[in-house]
């Protein structure tokens, strides 16, 4: 049984190494200040769509809001094996999650009959983890999150591993439903995404990627359905932390610092 | 007066210990006038569901059903959507467990509401209704308010309060949620395979953890040779427990404990996010790894560039004499 895959991409601010406050005095982020990426959950969800269609076949869609951010990652999907790309056409940083999923249920609706929908549970520069969630909400179908692999799509059935606290579960979830993955494919794990191919690269380059505009979506006005505002944002302190290299070698410093750290103990 | 609504994750006849923090949270956003009611839903829960009332609930509702054994977002997220309706508090609080994050999530979609979750504070004084998430890998703290008056549904991050005292003077009947016999779709929870907690992690004011970079399983009885020169827990990554070097109950990070422990020696840790998450907090932290561009170095209060398998020893050498 073939399986077609819609699959929600997104790219984030690149949150590792900051150096310095990323925000203006206004409490916006500096241009510039952070560079972005593929949200690596997301890549994680493309990822496990590539899989099931190496083994049974089927369409992979990607699906983007906003440009030009969201053609990056949409022509990334289309070099890593994605069979199409739809770029919805609005400003994806005034939108929050439930303005998204209203936008991308109605994305969703009109491609062919997909079986799974998959995206990443949790984005890693706001530490959120909602979109998922409310793609299933908006479309009223079933919803796994937290899944690491999907195990078998078969009999209108998809049985999934989702990661819990000290364990796993196996869930079985009917056709169609939104499948959010976890971290478990990140980048130093064995299992980690297949990179881009050079022969997909020349043949997708110039693919035209169709744009669906909100009024296409029967959506007026996108940020009218944004439920949550920010009313405050500051940068924290950096964290100053007396922070000293140690020498492996040097056994006198290693004492010191046993003694340091053991002190009344 | 407030109103506020507390979701109470109960697995094996406990009550998870962030909805004890959500308890004492909403406690504390209702007042000595405000109302705190608090759902659980499952099975076999309307008992543990009673001691609700001695950590601070006014009102305790229950659905108690077969069906709802395994947790599954669609039919957990109708339930509690259409009791936050009836409830119409001005908050829902929801523990930032991987249950409690779905769950708040579809809530909010089905509700159309405002959502912040990971919260680290909530405030619900005259106009400053809002939840704050530090963010941005901590370096950015945001407020978020809901829009036109929408409800906030909101899930605590671990440690964002002290979990409720229990009073067993505070009794009261739990309300029944009924549950119609289709309401059930076809999702289902097949097979759970969840480690049995054997240590305090939380409790530790020493951990030694281990991950991905100790190597191997044999490797890793140095970890456990450094932790017992200490008196130390034993802590590990999601890759270690993934590898099958440990049970689940060692790990620290996103699906794992949050620690504050007063010394926390991480070998072979890279520091990617989802485990700094879980420790970053810690009193004093010693960093042992091959790879000096390793983020966990960034957080460490000493930088041991090194392999383990040579300075473990050293340091228990060290420890004993």
């Amino acid at each position: 049984m073939s399986c077609n895959c819609v699959v929600i991409v997104r790219e984030v601010w690149d949150t590792r190494d900051l150096i310095g406050s990323i925000l203006d005095e206004a409490g916006h982020i500096k241009p510039g200040a952070l560079q972005t990426r593929f949200e690596p959950e997301d890549l994680n969800a493309l990822e496990v769509a590539l899989r099931i269609k190496d083994q049974q076949g089927g369409k992979i869609t990607a699906i983007a809001v906003g440009a030009p951010r969201g053609v990056e990652v949409l022509r990334e999907c289309l070099y890593r094996g994605a069979d199409a790309a739809v770029q919805v056409d609005a400003d994806a940083s005034v939108l929050d999650d439930r303005a998204l999923s209203v936008l991308l249920a109605a994305a969703v609706k009109k491609t062919d009959a997909p079986d799974l929908v998959l995206t990443g549970t949790s984005v890693v520069d706001g530490e959120n983890a909602m979109l998922g969630a409310m793609l299933a909400a908006e479309l009223a179908w079933d919803h796994v999150a937290w899944v690491d692999a999907v195990e078998a799509v078969a009999g209108g059935q998809a049985v999934v591993k989702r990661a819990i606290e000290m364990g796993y579960e196996t869930v079985q979830t009917p056709l169609p439903s939104v499948i959010s993955i976890g971290v478990a494919l990140l980048e130093d794990d064995p299992r980690s995404p297949r990179p881009a191919k050079a022969m997909l690269k020349l043949k997708m380059k110039k693919t035209p990627i169709p744009v669906l505009t909100p009024a296409e979506l029967g959506v007026a006005d996108p940020a009218a359905l944004v439920t949550t505002r920010v009313t405050r944002r500051e940068s924290v302190p950096p964290r100053v932390i007396e922070s000293r290299q140690v020498d492996p070698e040097d056994v006198a410093a290693l004492k010191t610092m046993l003694n340091e750290v053991l002190k009344g103990k | 007066m407030a109103k506020i609504a507390v979701f109470a994750e109960i697995e094996d006849g406990a009550i998870h210990d962030i909805c004890l923090q959500c308890m004492s949270k909403a406690r504390a956003l209702a007042g000595l006038d405000g109302r705190v009611v608090a759902l659980a839903a499952g099975r076999g829960v309307s008992e543990t569901a009673a001691k609700l009332f001695g950590y601070g609930a006014d009102e305790v509702y229950a659905a108690d059903h077969a069906a709802l054994a395994g947790y599954i977002s669609r039919p957990f997220r109708t339930l509690t959507a259409g009791w936050l309706v009836e409830q119409a508090p001005a908050a829902a609080l929801f523990p930032a467990t991987t249950l409690g994050l779905d769950l708040a999530a579809s809530v909010a979609g089905v509700l159309s509401s405002a959502g912040v979750l990971y919260a680290d504070d909530v405030r619900l004084a005259g106009d400053d209704r809002t939840a704050r998430r530090i963010e941005f890998d901590r370096k950015v703290v945001t407020d978020y308010a809901a829009a036109d008056g929408r409800m906030l549904i909101i899930a605590l991050r671990d440690g964002a309060a002290d979990a409720a005292s229990f009073d067993a003077g505070r009794t009261g009947a739990v309300k029944a949620v009924s549950v119609a016999p289709d309401f059930v779709g076809a999702a289902k929870v097949l097979k759970r395979d969840v480690a049995k907690k054997t240590i305090n992690l939380k409790g530790a004011r020493v951990i030694v953890a281990g991950g991905a970079g100790v190597g191997s399983l044999e490797n890793f009885s140095w970890i456990r040779d450094l932790a017992s020169a200490l008196g130390a827990e034993i802590g590990a990554t999601r890759a270690v427990v993934d590898a099958g070097w440990l049970p689940a109950d060692h790990q620290i990070g996103q699906t794992g404990a949050t620690v504050k422990p007063d010394l926390y020696i991480a070998c072979g840790i890279s520091g990617a996010v989802q485990h700094r998450v879980g420790m970053q907090d810690s009193g004093k932290i010693i960093a042992i790894n091959t790879d000096p561009n390793a983020p966990i170095f960034k957080i460490a209060h000493y930088r041991i560039v090194g392999d383990l398998k040579a300075v473990i020893p050293k340091l228990i050498q060290l420890l004993k004499s």
